[in-house]
C-alpha cells in the first residue's frame, strides 16, 4: 500500500477501523503517523468547539428593517409589533442594567418602524362634511370606497391632523402612525437618558456637545412634524425626520453608553 | 528621658516632606511620553479606540511598522496596546471618575504603513489621517475630523464635529448631528453627506459614472464644480431656497420626467454636460448654492 492509498482509505472509512493492510503501511510509515495524527488532531479540536449560536433578535429586526427597504418582503412589521409592545417597551426600558441594551433594541425597532412608515407613505383626507375618513396606502391596494392602511390589517384612523373645524361625529379614530410610535418611545428613553448623569465632570465637553446636539434634533424634529401635519404628503419633509429619529436614536444610545462607561 | 526636638529641625523636614509630596502629585500628574513600534507583514488594520479626550494623528510612512506614540496622564489615563498578527488594537480610558478634565487625556500619534486599514474612534480632539490608502471607519462626537490625501472607502460619523477633506479619493459617508463638511479638491466617485444643522461645501470634479448626495436639514449645501463636468443635477429643497448662480451652464434636465418637481417649495432639475454622474443635493429649510469655478 502506497501513501495515497492510505489516504483514500483514511478518506472512505473515516474514523472507523483501518484495515490490516492499512495498519501495516502505518507501523512503517512515519508520514502517514504524522498525517493520521493531524486528523486526529483536527477532530478532537473539532469537538471542543461550541454549537452554533442564535442570534439575538435585534439581528433579525434589522435583517426585516433592510429586507423591507430592498422591496424583498411586504409584509408590514405592525403585524409582528402590536401597540402592546411599544407601551411595555418602556417599562424595560427604566432599570438601569439594561439601558444600553434597549437603546441597541430601540435602535432596531425604530429602524423597522420608519422603513415601513416611508413605504407606506399614508395619504389622510378628512373631509369636514363626510363621515369617514379615506386613507390610500402605496404598500396595498386600496379597498373601493374604504380604509387600508395595509392588504391584511383593517385599521382604526386617528384624526390627530385633521383638517380644523368641528370635528365630524362619525370620524373614525386614527391609530398612532408607526413614525408617532417612535416618537413617542424616543421621547421616553431620552427621560430616562436626561435621568444619567452622562459622562460626567471629567467629561464635561462630550456630555455638553451630547446634550446640545440632542436639543438640535429635538427642535428639528418638532418643526418637521408640525410641517408634516399641515403637508403629510411631502415626501422629502418625512425623509428628513426619518433620518432625524435614526439620528437621535443613535444618540439616545452614545448618551447611555456614555453614562454607562462612567459606573 | 525623651530627646529634645529642635523647632528649626522640625520644620526643615516638615518642608521637605511638602516638596516631596507636591512633586510626586506634580509626577503623577505630569503627561507621560510611549513609543512603542509594532512590526506587520501585509496591510495592517490600527483600530484605536479613545474613550477620554484628545488628538490622534495618522500619517504614512515607508517602513513596514506600525508606531504609536502616546501621551497620557500618567496614573489618571490607562493607554493599552496589543498586537495580533497585522491587527494592532489600541485604547486609552480613565482609571478613576474624580479626575479635572485636562487630566483625562490621551493624545496619540500614530505612524503606519501607506496601506492600512484604519478605524479610530475619539471624544474630543482632532482626527487627523494624511496620506493614508485604506478603508478607514473615523467617529467622533464633538472633535473635528481632517484628512489629507486618504484614499478608500472612508466612513465619519460625528455628532458636532466637522470634516475638511482634501484631496481624497474613493467614497465617502458622512454623517452628523450638527457638524459641517468641506470636501476640497477631491477625486471621489461615491460620495454621501448628511448633516442636520452643519453646511456642506462640495469644491472639485464630479467624476464620471460617480454618484453624489448632499443632505443638510437647516444648513446650506454649497457646490462648486468646473466647466469640464458632465452630471445630472436635482437640487430641492422645502423650505429654504435653490441659489443657481451657474444657469449660463446648466441644461434644463432631458433625460427624466420629475413630476414631483412641483411638490417641494423650489427645485432645480438640470444637466452640465453629458450628465454622466449623478448629483443630488437636498436640503429641508437650508440654501442650495450651485456655482461654476472660475
Amino acid at each position: 500500500m502506497q501513501c495515497k492509498d492510505f489516504e483514500s482509505v483514511l478518506a472512505s472509512e473515516g474514523s472507523g477501523p483501518l484495515s490490516a493492510e492499512a495498519r501495516e503501511h502505518l507501523g512503517g510509515c512515519s508520514r502517514c503517523q504524522d498525517f493520521l495524527s493531524d486528523i486526529d488532531s483536527i477532530v478532537a479540536a473539532a469537538r471542543t468547539l461550541s454549537s452554533e449560536v442564535t442570534p439575538p433578535d435585534r439581528v433579525w429586526l434589522s435583517l426585516r428593517a433592510q429586507l423591507e427597504a430592498e422591496g424583498l418582503i411586504k409584509e408590514p412589521a405592525e403585524t409582528a409589533l402590536g401597540p402592546s409592545w411599544w407601551e411595555n417597551l418602556g417599562f424595560f426600558l427604566k432599570p438601569r442594567s439594561l439601558a444600553t441594551a434597549g437603546a441597541a433594541l430601540l435602535l432596531a425597532v425604530t429602524a423597522v418602524f420608519l422603513t415601513h412608515t416611508s413605504r407606506t407613505t399614508n395619504t389622510v383626507n378628512v373631509p369636514t362634511e363626510t363621515s369617514t375618513a379615506k386613507i390610500t396606502g402605496t404598500t396595498g391596494p386600496s379597498a373601493p370606497g374604504g380604509v387600508t392602511n395595509s392588504p391584511s390589517a383593517p385599521v382604526d384612523v386617528t384624526a390627530k391632523n385633521s383638517a380644523p373645524g368641528p370635528a365630524p361625529s362619525r370620524v373614525k379614530v386614527l391609530k398612532p402612525s408607526p413614525s408617532e410610535n417612535a416618537s413617542t418611545t424616543l421621547s421616553e428613553t431620552e427621560v430616562d437618558v436626561s435621568n444619567m448623569r452622562l459622562a460626567g465632570a471629567g467629561n464635561a465637553q462630550v456630555d455638553a456637545s451630547l446634550r446640545q446636539n440632542l436639543h438640535t434634533l429635538n427642535e428639528f424634529i418638532a418643526e418637521c412634524e408640525q410641517h408634516l401635519g399641515k403637508h403629510p404628503e411631502d415626501e422629502l419633509a418625512r425623509e428628513y425626520l426619518n433620518i432625524a429619529y435614526q439620528q437621535k436614536a443613535d444618540l439616545l444610545a452614545a448618551m447611555m453608553e456614555s453614562g454607562r462607561s462612567e459606573h | 528621658m525623651q530627646p529634645m526636638i529642635n523647632p528649626r529641625h522640625s520644620l526643615s523636614v516638615w518642608t521637605a516632606g511638602l516638596i516631596l509630596f507636591a512633586s510626586s502629585t506634580a509626577i503623577a500628574g505630569a503627561p507621560q511620553h510611549q513609543e512603542r513600534h509594532f512590526a506587520v507583514k501585509n496591510r495592517p488594520v490600527v483600530v484605536l479606540q479613545n474613550i477620554v479626550n484628545g488628538r490622534i494623528e495618522v500619517k504614512s510612512s515607508k517602513n513596514p511598522e506600525v508606531v504609536v506614540s502616546s501621551t497620557a496622564t500618567a496614573e489618571k489615563v490607562a493607554v493599552e496596546v496589543e498586537q495580533v498578527g497585522d491587527r494592532i488594537d489600541i485604547s486609552a480610558s480613565a482609571m478613576g471618575s474624580t479626575s479635572e478634565p485636562q487630566e483625562l487625556q490621551a493624545d496619540f500619534q500614530l505612524s503606519v504603513p501607506e496601506q492600512t486599514e484604519l478605524q479610530l474612534k475619539t471624544q474630543t480632539g482632532l482626527i487627523y489621517v494624511e496620506q493614508v490608502t485604506g478603508d478607514m471607519k473615523l467617529e467622533s462626537v464633538a472633535g473635528d475630523v481632517h484628512l489629507k490625501e486618504v484614499s478608500g472607502y472612508i466612513i465619519v460619523k460625528t455628532t458636532g464635529g466637522s470634516l475638511v477633506c482634501t484631496l481624497c479619493s474613493g467614497k465617502l459617508e458622512f454623517m452628523s448631528i450638527s457638524g459641517n463638511a468641506q470636501v476640497l479638491q477631491p477625486a471621489l466617485t461615491n460620495v454621501n453627506l448628511m448633516t442636520t444643522s452643519g453646511n456642506i461645501l462640495y469644491d472639485g470634479d464630479f467624476i464620471r459614472t460617480g454618484i453624489y448626495t448632499m443632505k443638510s436639514g437647516r444648513g446650506l449645501v454649497e457646490v462648486r464644480f468646473s466647466g469640464n463636468d458632465s452630471f445630472d443635477l436635482n437640487a430641492r429643497t422645502n423650505l429654504g431656497t435653490v441659489d443657481n448662480q451657474a444657469a449660463a451652464f446648466l441644461k434644463p434636465d432631458t433625460h427624466t420626467h420629475h413630476s414631483t418637481a412641483s411638490r417641494y417649495a423650489h427645485s432645480l432639475f438640470g444637466t452640465v454636460g453629458q450628465g454622466l454622474a449623478k448629483v443630488e443635493l437636498s436640503s429641508y429649510s437650508g440654501t442650495i448654492r450651485i456655482l461654476k469655478r472660475n
